[in-house]
């Protein structure tokens, strides 16, 4: 186990002072080796990298603050039950969407512009590493903020989207589910992806726009108040066939979820995947140019010497 | 319960270490913390402590930006705390107070590997004030990490001045006695150090008249003064940890490398034990001069190049956990097993990009699709650890290749097989003339072993006609003979002191010629070689373990000393007051030990539910390197 000898180092820092007194010996240039020492340091020159990078990190940690105080709210299911003060409306909702993913915008720019800054001033190799691995530090602290927001915002489009489709009655199920579903799936793959494609606000605003006429023209097609046993009956029996018929497609849309989760799972993959691959190729693309060129050189070259003899 | 303090030495180290790196507060994993980021400096002794603990990625991952040597060149790096981790020697002392007066940092945390004096921290404090930096030294510590953790079970002195407490240093005739008590208190600093990260005082038993002894009295003393120092005293309740749960304290077995100096000559034929004899293997690390293969050079072409390949065997690495006691046949099945079945996962990979090739093609694919979505997913969500497994398929591929390749040239099974005859004494069907005048069999080095095993296992030395025999066949082999010369003074002098050491019955059963890896096609072509199998034996460290440990009645560790630093008085008995079996216990070879003895440790304890056993050396060798050592005794 460990032991802390800060104390005694102290101590020992007291003793030598007491015992340079003693001696006659100066100590630091002064007397009063503290007030020396606090001249000394506000002209020490403060990492300009630093304390810039100090400031990226310090905004990231306030993203990363509002996002946890407002997160129960934002993914509270039942806002609309609750009383006024846990409320928070789809607009409100919003607003923390586009707010987060500017601020995302600019933390990411910033580090770029400190990691080209960084490696311009500095000559020494220690330092440039040193700063290299802070910034991807920084980055990936910004990640993880970032994966905190995707993650509410997955939870978010999933319950509208569950809402949606329990709302919806159908006379046609057939076509009509089929286009829901396609636009269903839709949204839940670019929900997914990572904050820089805010596309998915104009979803919510399509289906309830969809849903409407259908109620409507199944809402007017029940004007008659009378109805005889026979068509009872004939009621009745278009009841059951629907209900059996909502219910196998309730099962494949389950299917289909299924699916479509995995496949925005593998396309996330996919996507880290091809970025990693980015900074690859281009290196393979900077070669390939350099030897193409020396290959025409030394074709030039080869081409020139039949003149030579 | 009791398994909570002796196993796990390395996590102790390992969460010790990781504390250091934050900044002297033990860890906690956030996953939306801040970065803070630091530089880490140490020096030689410290680099050794930590490579086998920590990769560079855990490294980075708690937040170090750079790693550097204490003695190199640094820049200043304005706006960063600095972690040192270094021992508390005059030289690194003075740098770090350079390091103050430069200000190279923002903020030093100090942690020494073993405890400071008080003189060298009033240096520090003088250079401190000198450069008005004092406010700058954040903390200081004492860390006692002054030991290398191999395994989990494995623990080393040192690699950096390992030719201090070295077998020759302790052995050769013209020590003086200051000389010595420096080689006992490195020795002691470190096991002192041991104890303390285990956070248990351990019962001590050690052998009469030997160097052993003269670390067991030193480290009692050690023990005892700071255990009597209320205030200072490392071994208090909250220090302890989990040792305080188990009622039984840790059997400290204190030997000396003189007991048995067959062992490290000795061929051997496990996983680890022979990467460590064949190869280049230190601190976890293998290192292999791979020859390129065959390449079209141009013409006018430049010579082969031999490639270094360097690989880390750690815990992480879960074929070599479980492989590293295997003799070495079942190791080559292993790998082949291995990679068929990698080469299985990876057609299944393959098959469903095929079928991912028909989608949209008809109705009847896409029904079909379904579950190979989440096969595809899964797929692709193991493929990282599909490529690890490659990996280590690989890098196990080519380790075992390398070991292959020397077994095969030098012979090393027969080599095997006979010496495990000698050391039973049961009948030799070969001469030992004749091998080693055999011109194919083994490097002479080899050949020197197993005459040096004949001689060390003898009942009674050969006659002077033999020797001289047996000599000329060896210089003819090409052997320098000065071991031998040391060997004969050796015996001489343990055979006053005590009967050899016998190295109880064995066999090895051969089990045919042609292993039946080779019919399997596999690229482990064992032709030749014999598929030995290794049946338990004791070796001598195991055999006075089991003894002390089991509190068994035996002429050989009756007369040991016994110590318990916790006892009011030292008493100079051998009489031990705990009447029960223990349930850890700590070997520590002092003159050096190898992964052979600590082999057959773990597994006479394997058999055992609910003990555990560590094993410690001063330093780790392998035949080569002992060999030399004897070299140089037998020339004084």
């Amino acid at each position: 186990m460990a032991v802390d000898i800060t104390l005694l180092f102290r101590a020992s820092v007291k003793t030598v002072k007491t015992r340079n007194k003693a001696l006659g010996v100066a100590v630091g240039g002064g007397v009063d080796g503290s007030r020396d020492e606090l001249f000394r340091r506000s002209p020490r020159p403060k990492g300009d990298f630093s304390s810039r990078a100090r400031e990226v990190i310090s905004h990231i940690g306030k993203l990363r603050d509002f996002l946890l105080e407002h997160r129960k709210d934002y993914i509270n299911a039942y806002s609309h039950v609750m009383s006024e003060y846990g409320r928070m409306t789809d607009t409100e909702r919003d607003q923390i969407d586009q707010d987060a993913q500017t601020f995302m915008r600019t933390c990411s720019e910033a580090i770029q512009q400190l990691r080209t800054q960084a490696h311009k001033e500095i000559h020494s190799q220690q330092v440039k590493e040193h700063r290299s691995v802070v910034l991807d530090f920084i980055e990936d602290y910004l990640k993880r903020v970032c994966k905190l927001y995707s993650e509410q915002r997955a939870i978010r489009v999933k319950r509208v989207v569950d809402k949606k489709r329990l709302s919806k009655l159908e006379p046609e199920p057939n076509t009509k589910t089929r286009e829901s579903m396609s636009s269903e799936k839709g949204s839940q793959h670019p929900s997914q992806e990572s904050e820089e494609k805010p596309a998915t606000e104009e979803y919510p605003e399509k289906v309830p726009a969809e849903s409407q006429p259908e109620l409507g023209t199944w809402g007017e097609g029940k004007g008659d108040d009378e109805l005889s046993p026979e068509e009872i009956q004939m009621f009745e029996q278009e009841n059951q066939r629907l209900i059996g018929e909502m219910n196998s497609l309730f099962d494949e849309v389950r299917q289909i979820e299924g699916r479509v989760v995995e496949i925005s799972r593998l396309q996330e993959i996919f996507t880290e995947k091809v970025l990693q691959q980015e900074a690859e190729i281009d290196s393979i693309h900077q070669l390939v140019v350099g030897a193409t060129e020396n290959i025409k050189e030394g074709n030039e070259d080869i081409r020139e010497l039949p003149c030579l003899r | 319960m009791a398994a909570a303090t002796a196993a796990h030495i390395s996590e102790r180290q390992n969460v010790a270490f990781k504390r250091i790196l934050n900044f002297n507060v033990p860890h906690v994993k956030n996953s939306t913390g801040e970065p803070v980021w630091k530089v880490l400096i140490y020096d030689r002794f410290g680099q050794d402590i930590i490579s086998p603990l920590l990769s560079v990625k855990e490294l980075r991952d708690m937040g170090i930006t750079l790693h550097l040597l204490l003695h190199s060149d640094r820049d200043p790096i304005p706006d960063v705390p600095a972690v040192y981790f270094v021992m508390p020697t005059e030289e690194n002392i003075d740098r770090m107070c350079q390091d103050l007066r430069n200000q190279l940092y923002e903020s030093y945390y100090l942690n020494f590997i073993s405890a400071i004096s008080r003189s060298k921290l009033e240096d520090i404090a003088n250079a401190a004030l000198a450069a008005s930096a004092v406010t700058q030294v954040a903390k200081v510590f004492d860390q006692y990490l002054n030991f290398i953790t191999l395994e989990d079970d494995m623990f080393v002195l040192c690699n950096q001045n390992k030719e201090l407490v070295s077998y020759r240093a302790i052995n050769r005739p013209d020590i003086t006695d200051t000389e010595m008590e420096t080689v006992m208190d490195t020795i002691v600093d470190s096991l002192f150090c041991f104890f303390v990260t285990l956070g248990a005082v351990p019962i001590i038993r050690c052998s009469r008249g030997t160097a052993a002894e003269m670390v067991a009295v030193k480290l009692d003393k050690k023990l005892r003064e700071n255990l009597r120092d209320a205030r200072n005293s490392l071994f208090t309740g909250d220090t302890l940890g989990a040792g305080q749960f188990s009622f039984q304290r840790p059997l400290l077995v204190l030997v000396d490398r003189n007991i048995d100096l067959a062992t490290p000559l000795h061929h051997t034929w496990t996983y680890q034990a022979l990467v460590h004899d064949v190869l280049d293997f230190h601190l976890n690390r293998v290192n292999l001069e791979e020859s390129s293969g065959v390449e079209n050079s141009p013409a006018g072409a430049r010579p082969k190049r031999k490639n270094k390949k360097s690989y880390d065997l750690t815990p992480v690495d879960k074929f070599w956990q479980k492989h590293k006691g295997s003799p070495f046949p079942e190791v080559a099945e292993s790998v082949q097993q291995e990679l068929e079945s990698y080469r299985a996962q990876e057609d299944e990979v393959k098959r469903l990009k095929s079928i991912m090739g028909l989608e949209g093609e008809d109705e009847g694919a896409i029904s079909m699709l379904s579950d190979n979505t989440a096969k595809l997913t899964s797929a692709v969500s193991s493929l990282p650890e599909l490529l690890e497994k490659k990996r280590l398929i690989d890098l196990h591929t080519n380790v075992a290749t390398a070991v292959l390749e020397h077994i095969k040239a030098r012979k090393l099974d027969v080599y095997f097989e006979y010496e495990e005859k000698i050391m039973s004494k049961t009948t030799l069907d070969k001469s030992l003339l004749d091998i080693i005048s055999d011109p194919d069999a083994g490097t002479p080095e080899d050949k020197m072993r197993l005459f040096l095993i004949y001689y060390i296992s003898a009942q009674q030395a050969p006659s002077e006609a033999d020797l001289e025999q047996y000599k000329k066949a060896l210089t003819d082999a090409g052997c320098n003979l000065n071991p031998l010369q040391y060997i004969k003074q050796w015996k001489a002098f343990a055979k006053m002191a005590s009967a050899p050491a016998s190295y109880g019955n064995t066999t090895t059963k051969p089990m045919g010629l042609l292993s039946r890896v080779m019919n399997t096609g596999s690229q482990f072509v064992m032709e030749g070689v014999k598929n030995l199998v290794l049946k338990q034996q004791n070796l001598p460290v195991t055999r006075i373990l089991d003894n002390l440990m089991e509190m068994k009645s035996n002429p050989e560790t009756d007369d040991y000393r016994y110590f318990d630093p916790k006892m009011l008085r030292g008493n100079d008995s051998s009489v031990p007051r705990n009447k029960n079996p223990f349930q850890e216990a700590i070997v520590f070879v002092v003159g050096g030990g190898n992964y052979i003895e600590y082999q057959n440790l773990v597994d006479y304890i394997k058999g055992k539910q609910g003990k555990h056993i560590l094993y410690g050396c001063s330093e780790l060798f392998n035949a080569t390197q002992f060999i030399k050592q004897l070299s140089q005794l037998g020339q004084k």
